[in-house]
């Protein structure tokens, strides 16, 4: 699939859970610094085609799908605002809501696939907030982290809870349940800027550092990780489980390249794609294709390809 | 790699919401009240996300020796916390550590230290004087210097030490010195006296009785002076093990502290600035100094070349993703003219007012048009129902759909409430033969959220309390939901059918408080009308 050209600088992709053949890109104007940003709804096929777009008054970082509805999808906004966009309104009824709530710029937000009622919000205000689409207001707020959350990740079995991942070098599991975090990762010597769960393991758990590397650790012991994933060269911005297989993860770093590792291998690097130009900071892996990726980066870029193939070759 | 089964194998019910909660959702989830509560036992006891590892003792102390450190004691608790996670310490761990140290105050986040403890144990020595009164508060934990050198704990009464040694060692290598000498001058003698024995035997063997004598106590006393230099030898290097042991732990806590008191300074000058004028304030220079950090601990600005720190709609402020050192090619020049500019205090001119307000807070979020899709792991309660009730009207849809455009008008004369029967019935059918507990909200009608959070320990989490306890007050709620809520779900179909009657009985208008009109009460309508076949 060739590739699909943004006006503004890409900082998240997200596959729709319902249709094999929608994406969903944030980018920021002016690399995320200061601007506007926007939101499009990408149609995938022999050419990428845009089928809508929302602009939002700042940078987009994060963006999730629901996943009781096929249209609706959250917007995780610079100024600290979510904006959930309901696709079966027209653009004028659009955004249906907007929760600002968070001090600080909201960094990451990720969807419940279990309960699919409820989402979280990690934000550069140190907390993680709970929310439902039909309150106005969050249901819980969850301030134990003493810097910024950049990451939340719902564990794929257990529907209360969650990990998150945070630039004061811990990564932290909770349960909604509970008032605090039940486990306190002090997973790297550096910020941690992603985290994500095996989908087939529901105790393993990944996180992705700024000191260039991936590690793997299993919650029931956590003192040691079970892989140490080194090959970036810089920091390391996200990191995504595969839906299809346990042990395949994909990460995107600063090293503008896209990375695919199966942690239980020796040599755990078993490929790597060079096709950004700047800043890979958004990768993801369809739920509904078995190996079909897509990945953004600051080159304003949007790549979709199948896995063992090229990203550039169309 | 398949889904392993040490985690509670149940695959219908995980986790399900508190037993208060699920009464109301009875009736709906009666048939799956079983596998719950078999999930909720296995659940909380054996969570498998919880430490379970005993409360470790050696790093319990180490804490207690971190906390009682003075310097430590004037840091917030937040950032105490943090160093002793960062260290490994579990919650209990540090907990217990919070408890042991004689600060009653302590999760708390305060800074000020407790002084009434203190002044009871400080001590009217000269050791006390020495210190500057403000550690004089804090020396509580303080044990007499004479007998802290053995246990190698950190004390105040430093110097006072060192000196109270040296003049110990002094002390013992003069006396050492003297009576060494005086063993020599004996032995000497008895050689000479050997020497010139059969002259002066009696004479000789006299003396050398004195001088044994004599010789006899110097040795003894030469071997207990020894014996106290050597003590004094292991004492004193034990406290220096210990005093570095501290000085490491300190200087670690330093640095972070002194990152925060640059970034504090640094905040605060750039809120000068911003008072001052329109300029943004300069770039701060990125230290690379941190002990172990490379440039990205808190005071660092993200990027290579640091960054503007407004708030609000201006550039970023001062804690963004911590970048390393990025790729110095084609991203620095476009991206370092931006940096400029802000630095310069021109916006970057092509930002446009955007206006992205949400239009309507009560836009109803209206009925997915299909079925979550099963996930390729499992785990996924939507599973169950494969209905394909709703498959009819989306057998166009499936792959894309269309907005809504056509349907917006329709065109026929029917109500559109009562056009709305035929699918309101096929859901309710299609509700009883899903399962998902809380994936649909429940059909009872005082429940208005599909998942209600359990009640939260009182002493946390007020704001979650007011907000579930108050949800949102409307005139006439007691009988029905408000708007949005009640078209949030799908299945909650029979609520929405009491609200569109009360709309329609009270010609349109709903009295509700200041965010509601009735504009949108009649644009819900519209919309309603569009979106439902």
């Amino acid at each position: 699939m060739p590739v699909f050209k943004t006006p503004f600088n890409g900082y998240s992709v997200k596959f729709s859970p319902f249709y094999e053949n929608q994406l969903a890109v944030a980018t920021s104007q002016n690399f995320g610094i200061l601007g506007n940003g926007r939101l499009h709804i990408l149609q995938l096929g022999p050419i990428i085609t845009e089928r809508i777009a929302f602009d939002t008054s700042d940078g987009v970082y994060d963006i999730c799908w629901s996943e009781s509805h096929d249209s609706v999808i959250v917007a995780a906004i610079a100024d600290g605002s979510l904006k959930i966009y309901d696709l079966s309104l027209p653009p004028t009824a659009n955004p249906i809501r907007s929760l600002h709530e968070h001090a600080r710029e909201c960094h990451g937000v990720d969807f419940n696939t279990v309960r699919k009622d409820s989402f979280l919000s990690a934000s550069w205000d140190d907390t993680v907030k709970l929310w439902t689409v039909d309150r106005p207001a969050s249901v819980r707020t969850l301030k134990e982290h003493a810097y910024c959350v950049y990451s939340v990740a719902w564990n794929p079995r257990h529907a209360d809870v969650f990990a998150s991942a945070s630039g004061d070098c811990t990564a932290r599991i909770w349960d909604v349940r509970e008032p605090g975090s039940t486990m306190i990762l002090p997973a790297h010597e550096f910020e941690i800027l992603s985290c994500d769960w095996n989908k087939y393991d529901d105790c393993i758990i990944a996180t992705a550092s700024v000191d260039k590397s991936i590690k793997v650790w299993d919650v029931r012991n956590y003192r040691v990780p079970v892989a140490v994933l080194n090959g970036h060269g810089y920091a390391v911005r996200k990191v995504k489980f595969s839906p299809h297989r346990g042990s395949l993860i994909a990460s995107c770093s600063y090293d503008m390249t896209i990375c695919l590792w199966d942690y239980m291998l020796e040599d755990a690097l078993i490929g790597s794609h060079d096709h950004h130009t700047e800043f890979a900071v958004g990768v993801d892996m369809s739920v509904l294709v078995e190996g079909l990726l897509a990945s953004t980066g600051w080159d304003e870029l949007v790549y979709v390809w199948q896995h063992g193939t090229d990203p550039r070759a169309s | 790699m398949a889904a392993t089964g040490d985690a509670p194998p149940s695959s219908a019910g995980q986790n399900p919401p508190d037993p208060g909660v699920s009464q109301a959702m009875q009736p709906s989830l009666a048939d799956h009240q079983v596998t719950k509560v078999d999930a909720v036992k296995e659940s909380s006891p054996t969570s498998v996300f919880v430490n379970s590892e005993p409360i470790r003792e050696d790093q319990v102390e180490n804490a207690v020796k971190f906390l009682s450190h003075p310097k430590v004691r004037g840091s917030p608790v937040i950032y105490r916390r943090s160093f002793l996670e960062k260290k490994g310490l579990t919650k209990e761990e540090i907990d217990e550590a919070f408890r042991r140290v004689p600060d009653p105050s302590p999760p708390v986040a305060t800074t000020q230290p407790v002084v009434t403890n203190s002044d009871e144990q400080i001590k009217a020595s000269s050791n006390a004087q020495q210190q500057p009164p403000a550690q004089n508060l804090q020396s509580t934990s303080v044990i007499p210097a004479s007998s802290v050198p053995k246990k190698g704990r950190f004390t105040q009464f430093h110097w006072s030490h060192v000196l109270f040694a040296l003049g110990f060692f002094t002390a013992s290598g003069a006396g050492t010195a003297v009576l060494f000498k005086n063993a020599i001058i004996p032995r000497l003698k008895l050689w000479i006296r050997k020497v010139v024995l059969e002259e002066e035997k009696e004479e000789g063997m006299l003396k050398k009785n004195d001088k044994r004598s004599i010789e006899e106590e110097a040795a003894a006393a030469a071997k207990a002076a020894a014996i106290a230099a050597a003590d004094v030898a292991r004492a004193s290097q034990e406290m220096l093990i210990a005093t570095n042991e501290e000085k490491r732990f300190f200087e670690e806590l330093i640095s972070t502290l002194n990152v925060q008191v640059r970034e504090m300074k640094s905040m605060s000058n750039s809120i000068k600035k911003l008072e001052e004028g329109q300029s943004i304030s300069r770039r701060i220079i990125v230290d690379e100094q941190d002990y172990q950090r490379v440039s990205l601990t808190s005071s660092q600005l993200p990027y290579t070349n640091g960054k503007a720190n407004n708030d609000s709609h201006s550039a970023r402020s001062l804690s963004p993703p911590a970048y390393v050192e990025p790729s110095v090619g084609v991203q620095s020049k476009s991206y370092g003219e931006i940096m400029d500019m802000i630095q310069n205090g021109e916006n970057p001119f092509n930002i446009r007012d955007v206006n992205d307000a949400s239009s309507n807070p009560d836009q109803p979020v209206l009925n997915p048009r299909s079925e979550p899709r099963p996930k390729p792991w499992g785990f996924s309660r939507s599973q169950n129902s494969s209905t394909n009730v709703l498959d009819t009207q989306e057998s166009g849809n499936i792959s894309s759909y269309r907005l809504p455009d056509k349907q917006l008008n329709g065109d026929d004369p029917v109500p559109w409430w009562q056009r709305q029967n035929p699918r309101i019935t096929e859901i309710e059918s299609d509700n009883d033969q899903k399962s998902g507990p809380s994936n649909r909200l429940g059909i009872e009608r005082p429940v208005q959220h599909s998942w209600v959070p359990p009640q939260p320990p009182p002493v946390a989490m007020l704001e979650a309390a007011a907000a579930i306890r108050q949800p949102k007050k409307r005139p006439y709620q007691k009988e029905e939901m408000t708007d949005d809520q009640s078209l949030a779900r799908a299945p909650d179909v029979t609520d929405e059918l009491q609200r569109i009657t009360k709309i329609s009985e009270s010609g349109g208008f709903v009295d509700t408080d200041g965010e509601y009109s009735q504009v949108s009460s009649t644009e819900i309508q519209k919309e309603d009308n569009g979106s439902y076949l």
